[in-house]
Order: structure tokens, then sequence, then C-alpha cells
């Protein structure tokens, strides 16, 4: 007898109003609309590449004439088009819309995880402050740069190729961001910034089910940089180590993918076969993102210049995938609390169904230990809890017993760790599924605020 | 620049040379057509920005072309080894000054176009007077000089070396190693020019059947796997006979030996690229823990190199300053690292932030150095 998702029997248990209000919480997640934060990426690429060779003008900078050149040639080869053609028109060429680089907060935050990402984080070795605000400086350039795209200025006879050439002799920018956010150490007193350290950055706290290796944690500044394929996020990886070099020094790196919607259209699924972060907080909801993302202005204890910004986790969580695959598929679902097949919660038949936590107050369909479960209780103490989550699969080459080395490069943005973070990842210690994952890596960052004009660069506050 | 030959060239040469400015403004007419004899044109509108020429190698030789300051001979911009009947973009930033096309077409004089003045006061891409051939003999004779002076070190403190090995001292033989084999790390720029003497004095046994159980593994690291692997005088007096021998066969040819013009240049980056690579990753350490000490060795071998080419260079290179004070910083963060009892920290044993911040230190290095060896790249220009 064969039971396909569609035969499953209606589930039978009341379901009353969620706690968290419905409408917001039956909302697909935003990643999948096509406004709010979506539209502002699908601007037509003529508009960005020319507001891009202006904006290089007045910054100055080597790639200016660069930029100028991009504006010529999308001239020749784009008409004006409207938001959606031009969306269209990028992804028939197999890349994605340009990303604004500049706002009020970094661009790659709230988008919705790119296909490819890097992880890097860098420890820095410039001396003093001066030469810290010059790498700050550096890496905005580049940053401006690389996300708007055109082709790099000639050197003649005097240097090597002043790009890696792997993107060929314009750069497309494919949709790439590149965040920058910080950690605790940079405020430890080499560069006099111990009074300007955002309240509640610490190093990342060890959970018991960790296994963290130093060599593979922390760091000063973390860079991820995503974007619509591996060569574009490689060819910003080179790039702003090139032109960083002696300001900093990469401590450690993982590269993630997100897979495509399978099936199309359905929340992308890990490397344990789920699908991943269907119950995010909406994007497109300003309130929300001030509530849960965004340290706000003014807010209790935190120096001022960390308005606009947000604390990011990164956990690296290596996924023991073949002993996963040999445990029964009611097992694992019992301990994600989601079907495998559509995503929907145990007690719904839609990947977008909320879970009616309250009808099933002892666990007898959605046990109490599953990983839903205890890491969003949909509760009204524990909505202040929620986080973004951002994550990526990984994947790279084999353990010391042939095992395949992969898991999930876990990130979240937050307003605060403590509450947020570390109340969800206490939720879980012990759940079920610590016996098939370990984390082993990440750090406590916080997420520098935008950067709002060509004067401004990454972490100007901060350095004020 | 373009080496093809050995045919005869038939001189029906036409290089047309198509600008176009990169802006919105209307096209402009510059199209600039080079027929036999002639390079370039006179190629209108003069005014600066950006631009991308559209060059077109019409005779039926290979040529490269320079745009030129006419003046100082100076080298805006160059497309070398243009195959017959191709095209390529040259891209430029013109500023305001005085421009000319020069050909050089393989077996024939060089031609210089018409010059075309830009006026106004706008700064853009500076132009490099070409390092010719005649420019480095000199600073070859010179590095030729320091490189014999070595030798003769090298002899001595390698033949202190084998007669420790002989006569059965590998204590004073594992002291002897070190001064040696960082004798011979200084001379990094002439390893080109020796040879198969380098591999034979300094080889590696990546790539032999049998690693560092080879027969054919010898030289210094040879012998510091020996030393540093508890292996007996008798195992390794054929080693040590044999570095002697390449060392004195060395020393004795080198008189006749010339040193590749091309690698002076390339040298003042390769040198710490190979310390980056073998010995900041370890990867040459084989027993002594000293790869700290061959890197200093490497960077005073850089520095020799440098202050030879400093007449050239100073005029041409803007970042001179840089490279001067990475190594200063490179040098002194490896230097801390030797114990005061003179013994030297191995790689491995560097706690995180100072293995970063002495990569990072030898990766700014090797960054401002890069531009160096393009910059050394002998031109022909007539």
């Amino acid at each position: 007898m064969t039971d396909g998702p569609d035969a499953r029997r209606p589930r039978d248990l009341p379901r009353g109003p969620d706690a968290l209000g419905e409408a917001e919480m039956r909302r697909p997640p935003d990643e999948l609309d096509s406004g709010g934060v979506a539209g502002q990426a699908h601007r037509p690429a003529r508009r960005s590449f020319l507001r891009g060779a202006i904006g290089a003008g007045v910054a100055g900078i080597a790639a200016g004439g660069a930029g100028g050149v991009a504006a010529g040639y999308a001239y020749r080869s784009s008409p004006p088009a409207p938001a959606a053609d031009a969306a269209a028109l990028a992804a028939a060429q197999g890349r994605l819309p340009p990303v604004a680089f500049q706002g009020s907060h970094q661009a790659g935050i709230l988008r919705p995880p790119a296909p490819q990402t890097a992880v890097v984080s860098f420890d820095v070795v410039a001396q003093g402050r001066a030469e810290l605000t010059d790498l700050l400086r550096t890496i905005t350039s580049r940053a401006r740069f690389l996300t708007r795209g055109g082709t790099p200025p000639p050197v003649g006879i005097s240097a090597p190729p002043s790009d890696s050439g792997i993107l060929g002799p314009t750069i497309v920018p494919d949709g790439l961001t590149i965040t920058a956010a910080v950690g605790a150490s940079l405020f430890d007193g080499r560069y006099g910034l111990g009074p300007q350290r955002p309240a509640g950055l610490t190093a990342m706290l060890p959970f018991p089910n960790d296994a963290l290796d130093e060599a593979q944690c922390q760091g000063d500044l973390v860079l991820q940089i995503s974007g619509g394929h591996a060569d574009v996020v490689l060819h910003a990886l080179r790039d702003i180590t090139r032109h960083t070099r002696g300001g900093m020094q990469v401590r450690w790196r993982i590269d993630g993918f997100l897979s495509p919607g399978r099936p199309a259209g359905t929340t992308p699924r890990n490397l344990l076969g789920f699908m991943d972060g269907i119950a995010n907080p909406g994007v497109t909801v300003a309130a929300q993102m001030n509530r849960l993302v965004w340290v706000q202005p003014g807010q209790a204890g935190q120096p001022a210049w960390t308005a606009g910004g947000s604390y990011l986790v990164v956990r690296l969580i290596r996924m023991f995938t073949e002993f996963w695959d040999r445990v029964a598929i009611t097992e694992q679902e019992n301990m994600i609390g989601r079907r495998r097949d559509t995503g929907a919660p145990l007690d719904g038949n839609n990947e977008f169904d909320i879970p009616d936590y309250a009808a099933d107050p002892t666990g007898d369909v959605i046990p109490l230990a599953a990983h839903m479960r205890l890491a969003n209780p949909r509760t009204q103490q524990t909505a202040s809890s929620r986080i973004l989550r951002r994550a990526h699969n990984y994947d790279r080459g084999i353990d010391e017993v042939g095992d395949l080395d992969m898991g999930l490069i876990f990130t979240c943005y937050q307003q605060d760790i403590k509450r947020q973070f570390e109340a969800v990842q206490k939720r879980l210690i012990g759940e079920p599924l610590v016996d098939y994952i370990s984390p082993f890596g990440g750090g406590y960052f916080f997420a520098l605020p935008g950067v709002t004009d060509n004067t401004d660069f990454l972490g100007k506050g901060m350095l004020a | 620049m373009p080496v093809r030959g050995g045919w005869l060239v038939a001189i029906s040469l036409a290089l047309v040379i198509v600008g176009s400015a990169c802006s919105s403004a209307p096209a402009e007419s510059n199209r600039v057509a080079v027929s036999t004899g002639a390079c370039g044109g006179r190629w209108q509108p003069s005014t600066p920005g950006w631009r991308t020429f559209e060059v077109y190698n019409g005779s039926t030789a290979g040529a490269e072309v320079e745009l030129i300051n006419p003046a100082s001979g100076a080298i805006y911009a160059l497309i070398e080894g243009m195959g017959p009947a191709t095209t390529r973009p040259m891209r430029i930033d013109l500023g305001s000054g005085s421009y000319a096309f020069r050909c050089l077409i393989e077996d024939t004089d060089a031609i210089t176009g018409p010059v075309t003045r830009i006026p106004g006061h706008r700064r853009g891409a500076s132009a490099i007077v070409p390092v010719t051939i005649a420019d480095l003999l000199g600073p070859a004779r010179e590095y030729h000089a320091y490189v014999t002076a070595g030798l003769r070190v090298l002899t001595r403190q390698t033949g202190t070396l084998v007669r420790d090995i002989q006569r059965g001292d590998l204590a004073a033989a594992r002291a002897a190693w070190l001064p040696a084999h960082l004798t011979y790390e200084r001379l990094g720029a002439a390893y080109g020019t020796f040879g198969d003497f380098d591999n034979k004095i300094d080889g590696r046994p990546d790539g032999l059947a049998g690693g560092v159980a080879s027969p054919h593994f010898t030289g210094f690291y040879r012998l510091e796997y020996g030393l540093w692997h508890g292996q007996s005088a008798a195992e390794l007096r054929g080693p040590a006979g044999r570095l002697a021998r390449a060392v004195r066969g060395l020393r004795a040819a080198f008189p006749q030996m010339e040193i590749a013009l091309l690698d002076l240049g390339l040298r003042t980056h390769e040198i710490l690229e190979n310390a980056l690579q073998f010995q900041l990753t370890g990867h040459d350490d084989y027993g002594s823990g000293t790869t700290l000490a061959t890197t200093a060795a490497n960077i005073t071998g850089t520095r020799e190199l440098l202050r030879i080419l400093h007449p050239l260079l100073i005029t041409r290179y803007r970042n001179l300053p840089a490279v001067d004070s990475s190594l200063d910083l490179l040098r002194r963060l490896v230097d801390a690292e030797r114990t005061p009892g003179g013994r030297w920290v191995p790689v491995r044993n560097l706690g995180t932030i100072t293995r970063e911040r002495i990569d990072a230190a030898a990766g700014q290095a090797l960054q401002v150095l890069a531009p160096i060896a393009v910059i050394f790249e002998p031109r022909r220009t007539q």
C-alpha cells in the first residue's frame, strides 16, 4: 500500500489560534517573496551599474574608471527594463542581480541565503588603530566594487594583473553580498576598543554537547561572502585577501551551499534530508526585525555605534550522516518534529502548517524533545527568543575513518545572544538529535551597521 | 616580447588601431589605421579618460604594440606577442600628456607612430620606463660577485660539516649543518643558474620513489634528515661526500655560469614564495626545526637582490618603501622566535597568533614584491 503525502489522513487534533499571531506565522518564508527586501535586490542591473559608476567617481578609487566602463557596456547591452524583467534576464543569464551594498543595515543579513557562501574568520594583525582603520576601509572599498561589478583597471607593465581573472574580463556581481562582523577579541585592548565592545559580545559559550576545536572557533573579524555561484564567492575572497595582506590573516574558513527546494518551491533541505528554517520570522515585517534582529538606537547598555547592527552566531555543525541514514524514518521524524518528505509538522499536512503544541501537551504527536518543538515552543514567553536562521550546508571531504565530513554552517542573527540564541540552545541541550550532530566550531560576532554613503566604511562608528 | 623567429618575414604590416571612448558620448572618429611601415596614426579625439583601443595586427609576423610617452620612452600600456591577423583590446586611462604607439614587428626595426597630445592637467595611468637588457648587465655582474663570495664561504662551511661526519662527531656535525645550509639559502637568486647542482645540494625527497629513503635524496636536507633521525655516521658518509663534491663542483663551474637576466627581477619575490611554501609551512623541516632560520636567510638573499637593483627600481616603483618596511617586519617577527640560546622555534610549535603574524607579514611582503618582477622583465626597445 502506498501512502503518499496527498493520501495522508487529515489530522484530527483540535487547533486553536496561534499565540504569536496566526497571520504572521502562516506566512511562507519571505525569502520566497518577490517584494520587500528581495525587491530591493531585484533592481535593474543597468541602474545599479550606473549608480556604481557615480559612486566610484566620488570615492576616487582605482576601480572608478572601471565602473564607468561597466556603465558603458550596460548601456549598450541592456535596454531599460522593469525590475521583474531585469531579474528574469539575470536568471536567464545564469546569475543573480546585483545587491546594493549601501544601506543602514548590511545587505547580506535579511536576504535569503544565497546558493553559495564562504564563512571566513580572520585574526587582525594590523598594528595599531590607524592600520585597523585602513583595513576596514579597504574591505569596504573592495566590497563596494565587487558587489557592483565592473572591469578591473589594467596595470600596464607596472604589476601583475589587478584581478585574478576567474570571472573573466568584466566582474559580474551575481548577487554577491559581503557581510562583516567583529569578534569579542577585537576589543581586547590592542586597538583601544575596549569601551566600544558591544554589550553581550563574548567568546562563544561552549554547550554540553559541543566538541569545539579552538582552531575553528572565534576570530577578530568574520566575513560571510555569498553569491550565486562558487566562482563569484571565491573571486571576492581572493580579491579581499590580496588587498588586505599584512592586515589580517585567515584563521578558519568553511564553504557552504544552499540546496534548491526539492520539490521546487519548498524550503531547502539540510544534509539530514529535512527542510531547514521553515519557521523563520518574516523579514519584511520591519517591526519584527526591530524586535528580533537589529540593535536599536539607545538600546540599554549598548555603545551608540552598534545601532543598526546585529549579533551573529556561527556554529559549524558536523552531521554524522552515515549514522543518521541507519536510523528508521519515524525515529528521524520524531527527532526533528516534521515529516521528512513534505516538511509538514507531525501534527499537520503541509510545510507551513503551524504545529499546535497546546493541543499536544504530552507530546503524543510531536515529541516534547523534538528539535523543532524545543527550538521554538511558540509560546508568548519564548517569542522574544526567536532568531533569524541563515543556514548553509557544508561538505568537505572525509574524516579519520573515511566517513563523509558534511554538515551545517548554522548562522543566525539576533538582537541579543543571551536572550535569543543561548536561550534556544539551552532548551536544546540533550535533545535526541545530539547523537547525530557535533558542533565543532564557529563563534559569536557582531555584524557591523551598514555603510550609508561613499565616505562611510564598515566599523566607522566603532572607531570614531 | 615576441620570440618567434627563424622564418622570413614579409614586411607587409598593417596595424590598425581603433580607439573607443568609454563614455556615453557619441562615438567620435578616432580610428587609426596603420599601413606598411607605419604604426598607429593620429587618433582623435584628444580627450582624457578611459579608452579601449582595438589593436589589429595586419602584418604577417608577430608584433608587440606599446603606447608610450614619446619623450621619455616610458610605456603606458603594452600588448605582447600579438599573432598575425589578431585583434586585442588595449585599455588605458589616458591623462594629459603626449602619447604615441610604438610597434615592434619581429625581425624589423621598431616603428613609432605620430605623437598625439592630450591637453589639460588630468592625471591618468602612469608610465614606466622599460628596463632593458643593457640595464641589467651591471646588476647581473654584481650579483655574480655576491654569489662567488658566498660560494667561497659555503665551501669552507660544508667542508667543516663533512669532516665532522667523516670522523663520526655527529654532535659537531649538527652544529655545523645550519651555518652551511643558511649560507646556501642566502644565494637564493641563483638557483636557476646552478642547474642540476641545486638539486644535488638542496634537493627535496618529494618526487623520489621511497622519499627520504631514496638513494637519490642528497644534499643538505638529506644530511639534516639523518642527523636528526638517529642515523649513524657510517650511513651519512656517502651523502656527506656527495654534498662536498657538489659544492666543490658548483664553485668550480660558477665562473662560467651566467645569471639569467630575467631571474634578477623574478627572484625578488620567488625566493620568499619558496620560503612561504616550504619553510613557513614546515614542509622543509627534516628534523632540525630551523625553517625560520632558513626564512631569515631567504630574506637576506632577497634584500641583497633589492640592494643591487635599487638604482633601477627607485625611479620605477613607487611602493618601494612598503617593500622595505614589510621585509623589516617579517625579519623582526622571525628573529623574535630565536631563543636567547640561539635555537630556533620550529614552526609547528608557534602559537596561533605568532604564526598568523609571521604568515601575514610574509604575504604582505610578497604582495608588494610581486610588481618588481613585472617591472624588471627586460623589454625590447628598438
